[in-house]
């Protein structure tokens, strides 16, 4: 038998793909809060709210951190996770996050007290650390999901680039869906950003399409058998297509724009979801015995 | 130093399971947990099918994923290649779940220690005596039964084998039994094309 007709076989004695059951909700939902929160962050600092840095860090701190911590095995020993940032991705995103709440806390109170002027030396470099830190934990995710040879359809360079766009997408369509005036400045970027998500979208499903026999599975899971109707309607019908229909016809008026954010954190949050759900273990004869 | 490997012979396993209850009695292993697994496969069309018999476990990789993603420093090699868990400082993230190409992680989940073999709420004296070994919530596998290898025994899988389909030995030995069977009879191991060198090999 071809290794390509093998079935899904769940966690019986038998030989075919099996579901990788390790990483599950909890860790869609951590994954999600976590990179939302620091997109949010990250565009907030980059248009000067500090409202919208310190909802982000909250949502970063708090939600990404409650369900990593409901998704370990042994939650009071997660502060080791940080030994290792010489080759885990892991440690290296733990890292970020300290330094996202540091720096961005900081960032935050002087903001907000005016204890320092806004254009001193220290808030600068105090603002650089910050972002860089938000650009860590926006795509160490991704990039601990791409080292994994083990579930092919991860594997891919495009998952700490999905990673990357979808966290800022979520963190402007926050703001523009809180912030109506910033309509202005934000509507051309937010259109952009949809389209990188499509063609990312595109480019991964092309991309599992001709690779390995694991890649193809999950492929044919998200687009053609168990998951499809998740994946079409949600994450590129409500996630894609209609926030750029939306935001293109009519993203000033605010109830639009509150819609076409709706939209989007729908559609990321249930990709978020699916790319853990469809992720298969190849069979583990790769030859004919 | 030895480099501990395995070999399956393919044509000797008939399926008879015995391997995996020796696994799960050696390693006290909670409901649902599996060190080793004798996967089966029919191939064939009537009336020429055949059905083949593929046992499955850690195959301890030279270049293992696990030990790489593993942010705690919990799983590490040592020096007779043995690739380990250490209960003690494995926080249960899932890391080397995900990076293992084999799926060879077990995840011991809290509950079932708690609830025991019959979901009582007690253990069994078996339970008892078994489960101080590991941390509930951490993520393990087979480590090739160290204690017993550590005591000049074979793993409890190899030794409960009654076809001895399950050959267990040095590799760097050249007149080792696994080394020969790898040399004389084509020995491949599982996925090679993941380059993560295991040394576990199979022969048919």
């Amino acid at each position: 038998m071809a290794i390509n007709d093998l079935p899904i076989v769940g966690d019986s004695f038998a030989l075919g793909y099996r579901f990788q059951r390790y990483w599950d909700t909890p860790m869609a939902n951590a994954f999600f809060f976590g990179e939302l929160g620091a997109g949010l962050f990250f565009v907030s600092l980059l248009l000067g709210s500090a409202q919208g840095m310190l909802a982000g860090l909250l949502i970063t701190g708090l939600l990404k951190t409650y369900f990593h911590l409901s998704h370990m095995g042994v939650p009071k020993r997660s502060w080791r996770a940080i030994m290792r940032p010489d080759r885990s991705w892991v440690s290296r995103g733990l890292l970020g996050i300290v330094g996202l709440m540091g720096f961005g806390g900081a960032t935050v109170l002087i903001a907000w007290t005016g204890i320092l002027a806004p254009d001193s030396l220290l808030v600068l470099l105090l603002k650089l650390a910050a972002g860089a830190a938000a650009l860590v934990v926006m795509t160490y995710q991704g990039l601990a999901m791409s080292h994994s040879t083990a579930i092919a359809f991860w594997n891919t360079g495009l998952m700490p680039v999905a990673s990357l766009a979808y966290a800022m997408t979520g963190g402007v369509m926050l703001l523009l869906a809180a912030v109506p005036e910033s309509a202005q400045s934000l509507l051309p970027v937010a259109l952009l950003l949809h389209l990188c998500i499509a063609a990312i979208l595109l480019s991964m499903l092309h991309a599992a399409r001709h690779g390995s026999p694991g890649a193809r599975k999950s492929a044919e899971l998200l687009t053609r058998t168990t998951y499809a109707k998740w994946f079409l309607v949600l994450v590129c019908g409500a996630g894609v297509l209609l926030p750029v229909l939306l935001l293109w016809l009519a993203g000033s008026v605010p109830t639009v724009a509150l819609t076409a954010a709706a939209g989007t954190l729908a559609g990321y949050y249930t990709f978020r979801l699916l790319v853990f759900k469809a992720g298969v273990y190849e069979p583990i004869m790769s030859f004919r015995p | 130093m030895a480099r501990y490997g395995m070999v399956f012979d393919l044509k000797r396993c008939i399926g008879c399971n015995a391997c995996v209850v020796a696994c799960k009695q050696e390693n006290a292993l909670p409901e649902g947990v599996f060190f080793t697994r004798t996967l089966s496969e029919e191939y064939g069309v009537y009336p020429a099918v055949n059905r083949v018999y593929i046992p499955t476990l850690c195959n301890h990789c030279e270049d293992a994923p696990c030990e790489k993603v593993c942010p705690s420093g919990a799983t590490y090699t040592r020096p007779d290649g043995i690739v380990m868990v250490n209960p003690e400082t494995c926080i249960g993230c899932g890391s080397c779940a995900v990076a293992c190409p084999y799926d060879q992680r077990s995840e011991m989940k809290a509950e079932s220690f708690k609830d025991g073999l019959f979901g009582t709420g007690e253990l069994t004296p078996f339970e008892q005596q078994g489960y101080p070994r590991y941390t509930p919530g951490m993520v393990t596998k087979c480590d090739f039964c160290s204690g017993r290898v550590d005591a000049g025994l074979d793993p409890a899988c190899v030794v409960t084998c009654p076809t001895e389909a399950r050959i267990f030995g040095d590799l760097d030995d050249p007149e080792s039994k696994p080394s020969q069977l790898i040399r004389e009879r084509n020995g491949r191991p599982p996925l090679p094309e993941k380059n993560t060198r295991p040394k576990v090999y199979y022969i048919d």
